[in-house]
């Protein structure tokens, strides 16, 4: 909210405050100053001068010479770039040394060659509209070399925050109000324009109807005939101005002020546009309002509207309608001040997205004791400048409902919730009478509170205890240092796992990305194709209201993320491309169900290394070391059995990593065609895992083995063998033989000659190391040679094998 | 026989001597001391040594044979040093070394993201979660928020078909704890992802993380939320932090705060930079999961506690000094690689 300190010192005295003391004041009473900018200028250095005489700069087209009267004897040499003025006119002139709000000093120098002794000034220069297009030209009445800021009264307009529970504070009288409790001081001036001595009558149906009791439970009408629509005083030009409100008409400006004053937000209906009297009802659905600025509003019967006999007038609380307003030949007028229900005032506001300074108190709540105080000072505001005649007494439909009522404060309790053994029943007291709470009763433990009908915000006792540590303050609050013993939970335990998961990665040369949780579908399906491992094929989450259509649908898997950031550094040139993220994925299970599980996906393409004079291009990356880098995370402990997955577009080589019968995850090779879409030069490896899954295997600490005792012997083997037979069949014919003293099988080379020289090339060769030893005693050569030749004939009789020589 | 074991002696001598390189040592210890070397000869003489003389010729002969193995080693020992100095020299021990496979980085948020958790898990606090698709009773009802508070609509927050919405906040996982403890304290903190329909700019992002704390127990006052809070900050931002507490509102804690924490800028004034929201866990949060739980281990009456919240995103961006809140979702490496 914009507040002009000048508007607020009407009500208080704050001269004794600076400004950065007056913001502390509002931080540390829940008030945030989100800004504080200086209007006009408060110094002597800046007076009314007259232009004698303008010449063209001999140097420059756009300048010209000025000499300047501003009181001092001898006229004063300008250069200046404006072109709106006349010989002869007033204008605002900073003298050197003078500074200009935003800190711009001025000083004696040359335009050009030519000597300038000062500045003329803009508006905008000054703080004081937004006008920069030329010099402010002042009234011809204005006294040469009278200091500016006696004709243009400083002020300095403050940006408020004011949090959604304290509507009272929407008005400069209410912030007045707040300020005089936290400080001391008195209210002074129209403070007490709330209270007032108009007469009322109840209206008669034909007056007045409320059809909607709950939304409007109050509605009061004033009739002013023979009023004058002109522009407004300049006073109250100027009061609107301050805090950056457009002046209107004399009419429209005093609801505002009102506004801007009591926080009291009212309505003026031409009353030649009335037919009938007024009607607050529920709008009929389809009924259309063209609103004051113009936007056609289709109604809903949710909405409210101020209505006449034959047609909606207003929506009430929210905006007036075009059709009704005051013009400039209005002569008659209905002034409207009401309570409206803050949810239906919310509900339509955000519907039809009009946000006007009514809605906005209307929403939060207003005080419905005001409103007839408020009627009275805006007729009489009215009166005074536009004329006319009120009607004796202020009509009335309905009553104001009650807000607030008396809340019992617990002594021990607002001490124990504050902390501060020291605190006391009379000191909690005086804060809360300063704050215009009255005490009904107090015995030890309890005292009763009145609470002041604007503060709608204080409910309960706890709403007391706030009151009471704002303004106290956590200054007074004793810092106490005391903890509970946190017992470890599931969660640590999966967090300290993937965080173990994320360090082993970077140790690794992996970076760790972090990509958005809402993708698209064609992010979706242009990385994951057809969505790989059996398992983890399930739906994406779509998002009912989408901020983009990039944005559609929580993630089901890392991927498509890992994969843009890929194809963004390939962009930027980046060649090594090792990148993890660990993070949440969303599945569509049957039924509207969801699931959430972390994944850790990683992707591996490029230089196996970073290029260095060691090598200058090492060797680029492969399916088995993304693997190799898996085997490592998991452990030794760990087999990871890779089994291929048919059918899989948009990848090569995807794969289920098993442990038994425990799904770990899957791994990739991205498709050639969509790794030279993101124009990678070297292939793209992926893989997608489980770490639920991973932290299962971990079972308790490892158990200690016996180191071996005796030693073992080792026979190297040479398998040729067709293409197509892999290395898992192997070892599974291998381990099938349950020859006990094998006790490792090292594969070491794997042979194929593409020439078909020294092997067909429909064939390849495995070599393995077979180890032997027995636990409990060294074995004799003999005893290796029985059980290796027998695994050998085993072998060659279960797979299309011939041992090499 | 003396004489011709002292003559050998001179000899073996002056060969070592001359022997230049390894393999010359060799061919030297094989023609005095190999089978069917010099000394070897002379020695196989010892038999037709007359008696008397044998104490002497025998002492002789060894003396020679210790003569020549020392020598042996002694001028071995030499061309080995030689050999270990050479194998070191000419390099250029100012040449980068081999990378490996390279540096990696953990993500600033998940470094900033560690440095919190692990404070406050020193601090005594564990770690607790919930979901992200989030039931409107946890994100908001549960939390003291008004059925037609503007934070609910759509405009706002994002929803999924069958009225579940995307958490707005972490401080659902507060309730999610609450309904499930078994007993008091309640001491958690919950890191994790919160979503609000933001467009995408320099300071916003629809999806951003949080860092939720709530602790419950009897007479937990405002000392213990001050002291605990300033004493994380003053943790994470060094101990002489000035930390302040600024009166303000949320739906869910009563009173409530914002923490700011004064920090330098270069070449300007200290700032205050706003870094948490804190306050009273709210009565009616309390009454809300008593009736969800259908016990009294949350009665307001009997129970107070504490709660706050902070984003990591916004404290990665200061600790950092960050400009852009993009960076953190975009993984350029060029800024990955600057943590």
């Amino acid at each position: 909210m914009q507040v002009s300190l000048s508007w607020l010192q009407t009500h208080i005295d704050l001269s004794h405050y600076t400004i950065p003391q007056l913001s502390d004041l509002l931080t540390f009473a829940g008030i945030e100053v989100e800004g504080i900018e200086q209007k006009g200028v408060n110094t002597d250095l800046i007076v009314v001068g007259q232009i004698k005489d303008s010449i063209q700069h001999p140097d420059a087209e756009k300048l010209s010479v000025c000499q300047v009267d501003v009181g001092q004897g001898s006229d004063r040499q300008i250069v200046c770039g404006a072109k709106n003025f006349k010989v002869g006119d007033k204008v605002p002139v900073a003298l050197p040394g003078a500074e200009l709000p935003g800190g711009f000093q001025i000083k004696e120098g040359k335009l050009r060659g030519i000597a300038s002794l000062g500045m003329m000034c803009s508006g905008r220069e000054l703080g004081l509209t937004d006008d920069h297009s030329g010099l402010l030209i002042l009234d011809t009445t204005a006294p040469i070399g009278k200091p500016f800021r006696e004709l243009v009264e400083p002020d300095v307009l403050l940006d408020l925050e004011i949090t959604p529970n304290r509507s009272d504070l929407l008005s400069h009288l209410g912030l007045a109000r707040e300020l005089a409790a936290l400080t001391g001081l008195p209210l002074k001036g129209e403070a007490h324009h709330v209270e007032t001595d108009l007469q009322t009558r109840p209206a008669t149906p034909a007056e007045i109807r409320i059809d909607a009791p709950e939304a409007c439970p109050l509605y009061i009408a004033r009739t002013i005939r023979g009023v004058k629509v002109a522009p407004s005083p300049e006073w109250l030009q100027k009061r609107l101005h301050s805090i950056g409100l457009r002046p209107i008409n004399n009419l429209v400006d005093i609801t505002n002020y009102i506004l801007m004053e009591m926080g009291q937000p009212l309505h003026a209906f031409d009353l030649a546009k009335l037919d009938g009297g007024i009607v607050v009802r529920h709008a009929i659905e389809g009924e259309t309002l063209v609103a004051l600025d113009g936007q056609n509003c289709a109604l809903l019967h949710d909405d409210l509207v101020i209505a006449d006999q034959t047609k909606p007038l207003a929506i009430a609380g929210v905006m007036g309608g075009e059709e009704s307003g005051v013009t400039d030949t209005t002569t008659d007028i209905l002034l409207e001040v009401a309570y409206f229900q803050p949810s239906g005032i919310r509900r339509t506001s955000r519907r039809l997205s009009i946000h006007s300074d009514s809605s906005y108190r209307f929403e939060r709540g207003v005080d419905p004791k005001q409103a007839l105080g408020a009627a009275d000072a805006a007729t009489r505001l009215i009166l005074a400048i536009a004329g006319g005649k009120a009607e004796d007494l202020a009509v009335v439909a309905g009553t104001a409902p009650t807000l607030v009522q008396n809340i019992e404060l617990d002594e021990t309790r607002a001490r124990r919730l504050l902390g501060i053994p020291s605190f006391t029943a009379d000191e909690g007291h005086a804060i809360l009478e300063k704050l215009g709470l009255i005490k009904q009763t107090a015995n030890e433990h309890t005292s009763h509170w009145q609470i002041p009908s604007y503060r709608i915000d204080l409910q309960r006792p706890v709403d007391l205890i706030e009151e009471l540590a704002r303004v106290i303050g956590l200054d007074r609050v004793p810092a106490n240092f005391r903890a509970a013993f946190a017992a470890t939970d599931t969660a640590d335990r999966a967090y300290d796992h993937l965080m173990s998961l994320r360090s082993a990665l970077a140790n690794r040369g992996f970076h760790e990305a972090q990509t958005l949780r809402l993708i698209s579908t064609t992010q979706l399906s242009g990385a994951l194709g057809a969505i790989p491992a059996k398992g983890l094929d399930t739906a994406a989450v779509p998002v009912k209201n989408p901020l983009s259509e990039d944005h559609t649908h929580l993630r089901p898997s890392i991927v498509p993320g890992l994969l843009a950031t890929a194809a963004l550094n390939i962009r930027q040139g980046a060649t090594q491309l090792r990148f993890f993220e660990a993070g949440r994925v969303f599945l569509a299970l049957p039924k509207n169900n969801t699931r959430e599980e972390e994944r850790l996906a990683i992707l591996l393409s490029g230089p196996i290394a970073p290029s260095s004079w060691h090598a200058r291009e090492p060797q680029p990356a492969s399916l088995y070391d993304l693997l190799g880098v898996i085997e490592n995370l998991v452990g030794s402990a760990v087999t990871i059995e890779p089994k291929p997955i048919e059918n899989t577009p948009g990848f090569l080589l995807t794969s289920e990593l098993r442990n038994g019968n425990r799904n770990l995850g899957w791994i990739a090779q991205l498709h050639p065609a969509r790794a030279r879409d993101i124009d990678a030069r070297h292939p793209i490896y992926i893989a997608e895992l489980l770490p639920s899954a991973l932290r299962q295997l971990q079972s308790g600490p490892a158990k200690f083995e016996d180191l071996p005792r005796f030693p073992a012997i080792s026979r190297d083997i040479a398998l040729e063998c067709p293409q197509d037979l892999t290395h898992a069949q192997v070892l599974a014919a291998l381990e099938k033989a349950k020859q006990p003293l094998l006790q490792k099988i090292d594969l070491f080379d794997q042979f194929r000659d593409p020439t078909g020289q020294k092997l067909p090339t429909d064939r390849k060769s495995l070599a393995y190391t077979l180890t032997y030893r027995a636990p409990d005693r060294t074995l004799e050569t003999a005893e290796v040679d029985t059980a290796h030749q027998t695994l050998l004939t085993t072998l060659e009789k279960a797979l299309p094998v011939t041992l090499r020589k | 026989m003396l004489s011709d074991l002292t003559s050998l002696h001179t000899e073996a001598l002056a060969a070592l001597e001359a022997a230049s390189d390894e393999s010359a040592l060799e061919a030297l210890r094989i023609d005095f001391l190999g089978k069917k070397g010099k000394l070897t000869a002379l020695s196989s003489g010892m038999k037709d040594v007359p008696p008397d003389l044998k104490k002497d010729v025998g002492a002789k002969l060894n003396e020679v044979r210790t003569a020549i193995t020392d020598g042996i080693t002694s001028r071995q020992l030499a061309f080995q040093a030689t050999k270990d100095a050479a194998s070191v020299s000419g390099l250029d021990i100012t040449l980068p070394g081999r990378p490996g496979l390279g540096i990696g980085s953990l993500h600033p948020l998940t470094q900033i993201r560690h440095l919190a958790i692990t404070t406050l898990r020193r601090m005594g606090f564990a770690l607790a979660e919930g979901p992200e698709v989030e039931t409107e009773w946890h994100c908001f009802d549960a939390l003291n928020t008004p059925a037609d508070h503007p934070a609910r609509n759509e405009s706002d927050t994002f929803y999924l078909n069958d009225g579940r919405l995307l958490r707005t906040h972490t401080s659902s996982v507060q309730i999610r704890t609450m309904e499930s403890a078994k007993e008091l304290p309640v001491r958690i903190i919950a890191p994790g992802a919160a979503y609000r329909r933001d467009e995408i700019d320099a300071t916003h992002l629809s999806v951003f993380n949080q860092l939720e704390g709530l602790y419950v127990d009897k007479d937990v006052s405002l000392a213990d939320l001050k002291g605990t809070l300033e004493y994380f900050f003053r943790e994470i931002f060094g101990p002489k932090t000035a930390v302040r507490f600024r009166p303000h509102f949320f739906p869910f804690t009563e009173p409530s705060f914002e923490i700011d924490v004064k920090l330098e800028a270069k070449g300007k004034e200290d700032r205050w930079i706003e870094i948490a929201g804190c306050g009273m866990v709210d009565p009616a949060v309390f009454e809300a999961v008593s009736q969800s739980r259908k016990d009294t281990l949350f009665d307001p009456t009997e129970i107070t506690g504490f709660a706050f919240g902070l984003g990591l995103d916004r404290l990665a961006m200061i600790l950092h000094g960050i400009t852009d809140i993009r960076h953190l979702i975009e993984n350029d490496l060029r800024f990955l690689r600057q943590f």
